[in-house]
C-alpha cells in the first residue's frame, strides 16, 4: 500500500502545514485523528465526527416546527435551523429537506437556507468521513447507484443519504453499506459496478 | 497490601503465574466491536475482558451542564456482577467506580482536542465483563481505541498499566494476587508522543528510587501496548470491520 | 402514520416511514433482502465468561446479548422454604446503543429480563427443588443479561444467550454449605431450551426477527417463546392481534424455534 495509516499525535509533516485536524509543535504537523498519509504528504482522516462548514449542503429531517422557523435533525450534537422568513413553503414535522449551510455560530449553531423539500424515501446515516467515496469522483459513484436502483439520491455533507422511494431499496441498502466497508480500496466504482450489474 | 499474608509472590524469580517479573500478561485487542457506537473497543488482558464504548460529540444532557468552549467529557467505568470468581456482585455504581470513573476521564480531558465541539458531550463508557487485577488501566488502554475509533481529536495516544511490587522485586503489569498481597501497587498511563503520566496512583510503600525504575519499566511496556493498539485499528480500517470477531 | 414521535429522544440513527418500508415489502422482500419469517445469521459463543458458572453471548445479526450464569448460597423464600432461587437482570448497557442510558433498571430493560425468565420458568427448564442444601440454605442462580449491541430484537437475542449459558453451567460444588470456588459438582443439564420468536406486524404483513428499523415502524409487536411441545412464554407489546394471527404466528414460532434449538444442540 503506497498508504500509511497514522494516529493521533503522529507527525505528518516536518513544516507546518495547513490542514484539518492537525496541530502544530514547533515546526512540525501532527495528526488528532486517524488518517492516512499518502506519498505526497496528504493526510485524510478515515474517521471524523461531522464540522459544520458553511457552504456545505446538508440532508435532514424537520424535528420541531416552532413559529419563527424548523429544528432540523441534521446528524449533529444540535438541530440546525430554518428562519420560517427564509423559505416559501410551510414544512411539516418529518419532512426530509437538503439545505445549503448559511451560518456556523461560535458554539456551534447552525442556520440554513436554500431549502429543498425531499419527496418521500428513508434517510440513512454514513460516516462522514467517507462521504467522499459514496458521492465519488465527480459524483460518479452516486450516478452509477441511481442509473442501477431505479431512484433519486442526496448525499449530504453531514452523513446523511436521502433516498428516494422509487429506489430498489434493499439492493441500494445493501450497496451503501459495501461502500462503507469498502471505501478505503481502490477500483471501488468498479467493484460497485459490478456488483450492481450482477445483482439487477 | 502489605505483604502480611504467608502467600509466596516470587519463588524462584518467577511469579505466581510463572512470569518472569518484567513479563506481561497476554494482551489481546480489538477495535470496533459495537457497530452502534461511534467507536469502541474490547480488550483481553490475562484474566480481564473489558468493553468500551465511545458515543458523541453528541448533545450534553443536562444541557444547563454543557461548556460553550469545550465538550464535557463523561466517563463511566462499571464493573458487572460476574466479572470476579467469587460471589455474585452488585450492579450500580460504588464509591471504586466512582472513583475510577473519574481518574480515567481526566486522562482523556488532557489528550482530547475537545475546543473543536463547544456545547457537547462525549461519552466514554467501560464495562468490565471479566476482572483479574488491573482493570483500570486495561479500560484507559481500551478507551483510547476506542476514542480514535470514534474520530474524536486527540493530541497523542496512551496506554496503561500497573507495576507493583512484591517479596521486594519490582513488577510489571500486576495480576489480581499480587495486587492483593504484594507491597506495593501503581497503575499508570503514559502518552506514546510525549511521555506524560496521565494517570498515576500508588499505595503501599515505594522509596523515589523504585518509583522511578518502575516509570522506566511503565515505559518499555506501554511501548508493547501502543503497538498492539496500533495493530487493532489497523486491522479494523484495512478490514473494513470487525463483523465476525471473537469475544 | 408517521411514527418519529415515537423515538424522538432517540438520537435518530435512521429515518424511515411506515409507507416505505410497505412498499419494499409488497415486493416479498425486506430491506435487509429477507422473507418474512427468515432470521438473520445466528452465532452463538459459549464460556466467554471464566469467572461465571455459565455464560454465552448470542448474536442474531448485529444485535449481541452477553447472559452470564453465577452461584450463591442464599436464604429461601419464606414462602417456598425447600426451594432454590432463580434471579434475573438485565442490563441495557449505554455501551451498546446510543439510545441507552445509565442509570437504573428502566421499563424496558425490566420487561427484557421477565419475559426471558418466564419462558425459563415454565419450560421447567431448572428443577430449583434440586438447590435445596439445609435447613434456610439453597442456591441462588443469578442470570445477567449484558445487551452488548442494540441492532434489533433484543427479546429473541437474550432468551437464545440465556438457553445457551444455562447449556454452558455447571452447578457449583458445595461443601459444608458454602460453594467452593473454580470447581464444579456436573453440568446443570438443563432439561429443555425454550426459544423466543418476536413478530411485528408492519401494514399487512407479520415479520420475525425486528431489526431496529422494524421495530421503530412496527403497529404489532409480540414475543411468543416455545418448547419442543409448548407454548411457554407470550408477551404482546404495543398494537393488537386477531386470534387467527396470534394461532399463525405460534405455528411460525413453532417452526423457528426448532431451526433454532438446532444450532444450540448440535
Amino acid at each position: 500500500m503506497d498508504k500509511k495509516i497514522v494516529m493521533p499525535g503522529e507527525k505528518i509533516a516536518d513544516s507546518r502545514i495547513r490542514a484539518p485536524n492537525t496541530f502544530y509543535e514547533g515546526e512540525a504537523t501532527f495528526a488528532t485523528v486517524i488518517g492516512t498519509l499518502d506519498e505526497t504528504g496528504r493526510y485524510i482522516p478515515l474517521e471524523n465526527p461531522y464540522k459544520p462548514q458553511v457552504g456545505d449542503l446538508v440532508v435532514g429531517m424537520v424535528v420541531d416546527v416552532r413559529h419563527a422557523g424548523y429544528e432540523v435533525d441534521l446528524n449533529l450534537p444540535k438541530g440546525g435551523f430554518i428562519p420560517s422568513r427564509d423559505i416559501r413553503v410551510a414544512l411539516q414535522l418529518g419532512d426530509y429537506v437538503i439545505c445549503k449551510i448559511k451560518l456556523v455560530s461560535e458554539v456551534g449553531d447552525v442556520d440554513l437556507g436554500e431549502v429543498k423539500r425531499l419527496p418521500m424515501g428513508k434517510i440513512v446515516r454514513f460516516p462522514p468521513a467517507k462521504v467522499p467515496r459514496l458521492i465519488g469522483r465527480k459524483s460518479s459513484m452516486v450516478a452509477l447507484l441511481k442509473e442501477n436502483a431505479g431512484g433519486d439520491i442526496m448525499v449530504g455533507n453531514n452523513g446523511y443519504v436521502w433516498i428516494s422511494e422509487k429506489n430498489n431499496m434493499p439492493l441500494l441498502l445493501k450497496a451503501i453499506e459495501m461502500i462503507d466497508v469498502k471505501a478505503h480500496t481502490s477500483g471501488l466504482t468498479d467493484e460497485m459496478a459490478k456488483f450492481l450489474k450482477s445483482s439487477r | 497490601m502489605g505483604g502480611s499474608t504467608d502467600i509466596q509472590l516470587i519463588v524462584d524469580g518467577k511469579r505466581v503465574d510463572g512470569r518472569a517479573p518484567d513479563e506481561m500478561r497476554n494482551v489481546r485487542i480489538e477495535a470496533g466491536i459495537i457497530p452502534e457506537a461511534d467507536g469502541s473497543a474490547f480488550v483481553e488482558w490475562g484474566g480481564n475482558k473489558i468493553l468500551c464504548g465511545v458515543y458523541g460529540p453528541r448533545e450534553c444532557i443536562p444541557r444547563h451542564g454543557a461548556n460553550p468552549y469545550r465538550a464535557t467529557i463523561k466517563c463511566r467505568y462499571m464493573m458487572s456482577p460476574f466479572s470476579s470468581k467469587e460471589e455474585h456482585g452488585r450492579s450500580g455504581p460504588s464509591r471504586r467506580s466512582t472513583e475510577l470513573s473519574k481518574v480515567i476521564r481526566e486522562v482523556f480531558e488532557n489528550l482530547v482536542v475537545a475546543e473543536r465541539f463547544p456545547n457537547t458531550q462525549i461519552d466514554v463508557y467501560i464495562d468490565v465483563l471479566q476482572a483479574e487485577g488491573g482493570t483500570r488501566t486495561a479500560s484507559v488502554t481500551a478507551a483510547a481505541v476506542a476514542l480514535v475509533n470514534a474520530g474524536i481529536p486527540m493530541k497523542d495516544m496512551v496506554s496503561a498499566i500497573a507495576l507493583g511490587k512484591a517479596a521486594d522485586v519490582l513488577l510489571v503489569d500486576l495480576g489480581k494476587t499480587e495486587d492483593n498481597f504484594g507491597q506495593s501497587d501503581v497503575p499508570l498511563a503514559m502518552s506514546h508522543k510525549d511521555k506524560k503520566l496521565h494517570l498515576i496512583q500508588m499505595d503501599g510503600l515505594l522509596t523515589k528510587d523504585e518509583i522511578a525504575d518502575m516509570i522506566d519499566m511503565a515505559e518499555k511496556a506501554t511501548e508493547q501496548i501502543h503497538e498492539k493498539q496500533v495493530d487493532a485499528l489497523k486491522r479494523f480500517y484495512e478490514n473494513g470491520g470487525n463483523e465476525n470477531f471473537k469475544w | 402514520m408517521v411514527n418519529f414521535m415515537a423515538d424522538s429522544k432517540d438520537i435518530i440513527m435512521a429515518h424511515v416511514r411506515r409507507e416505505v418500508m410497505n412498499k419494499t415489502l409488497a415486493t416479498g422482500i425486506r430491506f435487509d433482502e429477507r422473507g418474512f419469517q427468515e432470521v438473520r445469521p445466528i452465532d452463538v459463543q459459549t464460556g466467554v465468561i471464566t469467572t461465571a458458572e455459565g455464560s454465552a453471548i448470542a448474536k442474531i445479526g448485529k444485535t449481541a446479548v452477553l447472559v452470564a450464569v453465577k452461584f450463591d448460597v442464599l436464604k429461601p423464600f419464606p414462602d417456598r422454604p425447600k426451594e432454590g432461587v432463580m434471579m434475573m437482570n438485565a442490563e441495557l448497557l449505554p455501551t451498546a446503543s446510543p439510545t441507552f442510558e445509565t442509570g437504573p433498571p428502566n421499563e424496558n430493560s425490566i420487561e427484557l429480563a421477565r419475559v426471558v425468565d418466564r419462558g425459563l420458568r415454565s419450560a421447567e427448564l431448572v428443577d430449583v427443588k434440586s438447590f435445596y442444601i439445609e435447613e434456610d440454605k439453597v442456591l441462588g442462580m443469578f442470570l445477567d443479561i449484558y445487551v452488548l449491541n442494540h441492532a434489533g430484537n433484543l427479546t429473541d437475542t437474550a432468551a437464545l444467550a440465556a438457553s445457551a449459558a444455562l447449556q454452558n453451567t455447571n452447578l457449583p460444588k458445595i461443601e459444608g454449605c458454602s460453594i467452593v470456588r473454580g470447581e464444579s459438582a456436573g453440568p446443570l443439564n438443563p432439561k429443555s431450551l425454550p426459544i423466543a420468536t418476536t413478530f411485528v406486524k408492519i401494514g399487512e404483513n407479520w415479520l420475525v426477527d425486528p431489526t431496529r428499523d422494524e421495530e421503530r415502524v412496527a403497529e404489532t409487536s409480540i414475543t411468543i417463546t416455545t418448547t419442543e411441545e409448548h407454548v411457554c412464554s407470550v408477551q404482546k407489546r404495543n398494537g393488537s392481534l386477531t386470534k387467527e394471527e396470534f394461532l399463525s404466528n405460534i405455528d411460525i414460532a413453532f417452526k423457528t424455534g426448532n431451526d433454532i434449538r438446532k444450532i444450540l444442540t448440535r
